[in-house]
């Protein structure tokens, strides 16, 4: 792993380089940015899609992919959304929302791996349908006011000055961080998206570890659906389009392998607080939105071409 | 340069950071001759291949074809100056035609669009100077290995070879077809075509070989005439010292009575049938036949990576229902599969994970992992198999092909399986490594251990068995006893299947 090892440290801290010339930069356009509070910004932004992403490397890191996340977020901020409303205890209703979240993404995993169907396929069909779900729950409206005691406790701030979302995606990052390098369910999470058959070869219950990887999964986006219930103080069963594309150019950026077996939670933690930090940027230097998708889009290519560049050093 | 030679390397020096693949090569390849090209895994055979045919370009020294010293830019360059190759692994495009294929990238044009008459006129052409009984508009899918082999030849033929270099083109074959594949060999020298025939099977060089010629370490070592040659002697220059490149059985043979393991009737459609044997304590029983003869899909079914349909496995008395790689483990048999690179091992795991990946359960902690223990436990099983490097961090997929089989083989000694099944446990292996490996087999069923081996190398499966099952396309045939091994035994119930000649045999 020493030589691997090594690799990632550069690839991580290429992230970092990059997070660093993006602030100089913007830095310089407006003094601003480089505040306290735009900072805090940043990284609470960062939060929502943090999660979602967190969570969907797991399923990429098994060669898999997840597109059904945003949808799942949806039900869980319905769900989670009734259950409050209706004088639940936020407490109980947040572990409801992320045991919802779990079951949701272990069904998608057991589509991948009992009925066999490719991932990107299966969760395109349960994008679809746990969409359908949430609006059939609140027969299409909003689920509104939120108590406030729900809004404080996961969206509030530590001292007045820290939101607590920050330390929920802190939080799940270092917890999945250990899952993936510190229990044998990482190390058969590596190697199912490095060599599933090989894998499968040596005894492993490949079927269980992945309906796992895909239960973290919904667990992220369970998170992530909490931490937008307490900020907006609604749920709408529309919430959570287009997510899964921000967390899987996260990923990406933190330099995941769409192929497999290779990424890492701290890669994927950079990804999404730098594509926060650049729309941030954009904003506060007063780029105009249109242009926002465009640099984005911009930064997911460069990001991966950089990637294969490096790796193709790194094999000279 | 006489008329005679039509490839001449000089002083060929190519340099991988760290490493001299190739140091000074200097050699001539007559025309018209089978040139064999010898030598261990990394002697530098594919290095000098990739040279001639344009896949590397920074090299020092000279390559000169006919008097012109040449330089390809890309492999496409070469083939049009008629260099072509037979890759080692067929790289045809299965959902093409046989027609599709051959003339790939250059096909005949009418104005804009492809001229399908012509293309499939010109291929068929071919197809009948190579004595094939399939057409152009074959789908290439429907082919077996021998005949997708047969297209590539097909292919260099297109592009008007007049070399064309075989990388280990028997690996896959049947004897049938590599007995094809050698009267295709000689028609093409005989209309003038020169063929460079790298094999890590010297019965074949004999056969097929005029000249061969030896690498070791990357350095010319020497060209032989083949006429005036041994295998010893061949074998004695690859490596450098004195091997008999046969496997043989070192120590005393001394299996129990006790059966460790019982197959009755076992049956999976299509593939086999009524499977029966029994593998004793300390054996080994090697299994033999042709390809095709379905040895790889018992094993894999007595192991769960398939699941029969109907016959019993019974493992130390007990009739187990085996279903999944993981039952197989339970119940203490262990596959080391055929092909290491896409079953073995996972290319993005060092070795210490790819050598955990099937004992990490029976790891002390439940939840976490550790990895002190998982690398403790890894140094043990890479001395046992003699690593190299002896290092647990160095990714698996950087080792050669010799070390990378001892790492999926050190994967099953970590765990505590005591039937261990190997399907081809030498393929693409080079000597050294080889004799290493038979080495550890022995040590295994001293062990008390015992052990199922699959082999298409027969004097392999002679050498090393205690007995030896013989299979027919789906059938078990015959089940020989040591006294019994002879290759013409081995090959009469592998082709025939039947007993009736057994005594004129």
């Amino acid at each position: 792993m020493l030589k691997i090892k090594k690799f990632k440290i550069f690839r991580e801290f290429g992230i970092l380089v990059a997070l660093f010339a993006m602030v100089i930069i913007f830095t310089a356009l407006n003094p601003i940015y480089i505040s306290f509070n735009n900072i805090i910004d940043i990284i609470q932004q960062s939060a929502i899609n943090g999660l979602i992403a967190i969570g969907i490397t797991f399923a990429i890191l098994t060669a898999g992919i997840d597109l059904s996340v945003g949808s799942t977020l949806a039900i869980v901020i319905v769900v989670v959304g009734k259950f409050l409303t209706s004088g639940l205890n936020p407490i109980i209703a947040i572990f409801i929302g992320i045991l919802i979240g779990f079951l949701l993404g272990v069904f998608n995993g057991l589509l991948i791996t009992k009925l066999k169907i490719q991932p990107f396929v299966a969760t395109l069909g349960t994008m679809s349908v746990y969409r359908g779900i949430a609006y059939v729950i609140t027969g299409g409206w909003p689920v509104l006011n939120m108590p406030r005691d729900f809004r404080n406790l996961v969206s509030g701030r530590v001292f007045n000055i820290i939101p607590i979302p920050i330390f929920i995606l802190i939080g799940f990052a270092i917890i999945t961080h250990i899952l993936l390098n510190h229990t044998r369910f990482g190390t058969y999470v590596y190697s199912i998206g490095g060599n599933e058959e090989a894998t499968r070869l040596s005894g492993v219950n490949v079927e269980k570890n992945k309906v796992l990887a895909y239960g973290l999964v919904g667990v992220g986006a369970a998170l992530a659906a909490l931490v937008l219930l307490a900020r907006l103080g609604t749920g709408e069963p529309t919430a959570g389009q287009g997510y899964e594309l921000d967390a899987i150019a996260a990923a990406a950026i933190g330099g995941t392998s769409l192929a497999g077996g290779k990424g890492s939670v701290l890669g994927t933690f950079l990804g999404a607080i730098l594509l926060s930090a650049l729309k941030v940027g954009l904003i506060v230097t007063g780029v105009d939105t249109f242009w926002q998708f465009i640099a984005t889009g911009s930064i997911i290519i460069i990001a991966v071409y950089l990637e294969h560049v490096q790796s193709q050093l790194y094999k000279k | 340069m006489s008329d005679q030679e039509i490839i001449q390397f000089n002083n060929v020096t190519k340099v991988f950071p760290g490493v001299k693949a190739l140091d000074k090569v200097s050699f001539k390849i007559n025309k018209g001759e089978v040139h064999a090209l010898l030598g261990e895994n990394g002697a530098g055979k594919s290095t000098l291949l990739n040279i001639l045919h344009g896949v590397y370009q920074g090299y020092e020294g000279k390559v000169l074809i006919k008097n012109d010293v040449i330089k390809f830019g890309n492999p496409h360059e070469a083939i049009q100056f008629g260099i072509s190759k037979v890759h080692q692994e067929v790289s045809l495009i299965p959902e093409l035609t046989v027609g599709q294929n051959i003339t790939l990238n250059y096909e005949p044009k009418k104005k804009l669009l492809i001229d399908y008459d012509k293309m499939h006129e010109e291929a068929n052409k071919i197809l009948d100077k190579l004595h094939c009984n399939f057409r152009s508009k074959d789908l290439v899918k429907n082919l077996s290995i021998g005949e997708m082999q047969m297209i590539s030849i097909a292919k260099a033929l297109f592009h008007d070879a007049k070399v064309i270099s075989l990388d280990e083109p028997t690996a896959s074959l049947t004897s049938s077809e590599t007995e094809t594949l050698f009267r295709i060999i000689r028609e093409l020298k005989a209309n003038g075509i020169t063929i460079i025939y790298v094999s890590h099977r010297l019965e074949e060089i004999f056969k097929i070989a005029d000249k061969a010629t030896v690498l070791r370490d990357g350095k010319f070592i020497r060209t032989f005439d083949v006429e005036d040659t041994t295998k010893d002697e061949l074998i004695k220059s690859m490596v450098g010292r004195d091997v008999s490149s046969f496997a043989k059985r070192n120590k005393p043979r001394r299996f129990s009575e006790e059966v460790v393991l019982e197959i009755n009737n076992l049956t999976l459609e299509p593939h086999f049938k009524d499977i029966s044997f029994k593998l004793r304590k300390g054996e080994i029983l090697g299994f033999a036949g042709l390809v095709g003869a379905k040895r790889t899909d018992v094993v894999r079914t007595i192991f769960g990576a398939d699941h029969k349909d109907e016959g019993e496995i019974i493992v130390h008395g007990n009739n187990v229902d085996i279903k999944s790689p993981l039952d197989g483990l339970e119940n203490g048999i262990g596959l080391i599969p055929e092909n290491r690179k896409t079953q073995g091992f996972v290319k993005n795991l060092n070795n210490a994970n790819n050598i955990g990946l099937a004992c990490l359960e029976n790891f002390k902690d439940l939840i976490f992992l550790d990895h002190e223990e998982k690398i403790e436990n890894s140094k043990v099983f890479i001395d046992k198999i003699n690593l190299k490097p002896k290092d647990p961090l160095y990714l698996t997929r950087e080792l050669s092909g010799g070390n990378q089989q001892k790492v999926v083989l050190a994967k099953w000694l970590s765990t505590n399986v005591d039937i261990f099944i190997f399907d081809e446990p030498t393929k693409g292996v080079d000597v050294g490594a080889k004799q290493e490996i038979y080495k550890l087999l022995e040590d295994l069923v001293a062990q008390g251990k015992s052990i199922i081996m699959v082999s298409s190398e027969l004097p392999e499966v002679i050498g090393m068995s205690d007995r030896i099952v013989v299979m027919k396309e789906g059938r078990l045939t015959k089940i020989l006893d040591y006294k019994e091994f002879s290759e013409e035994k081995i090959m009469h119930y592998a082709m025939e299947g039947t007993d009736v000649e057994d005594k004129e045999v």
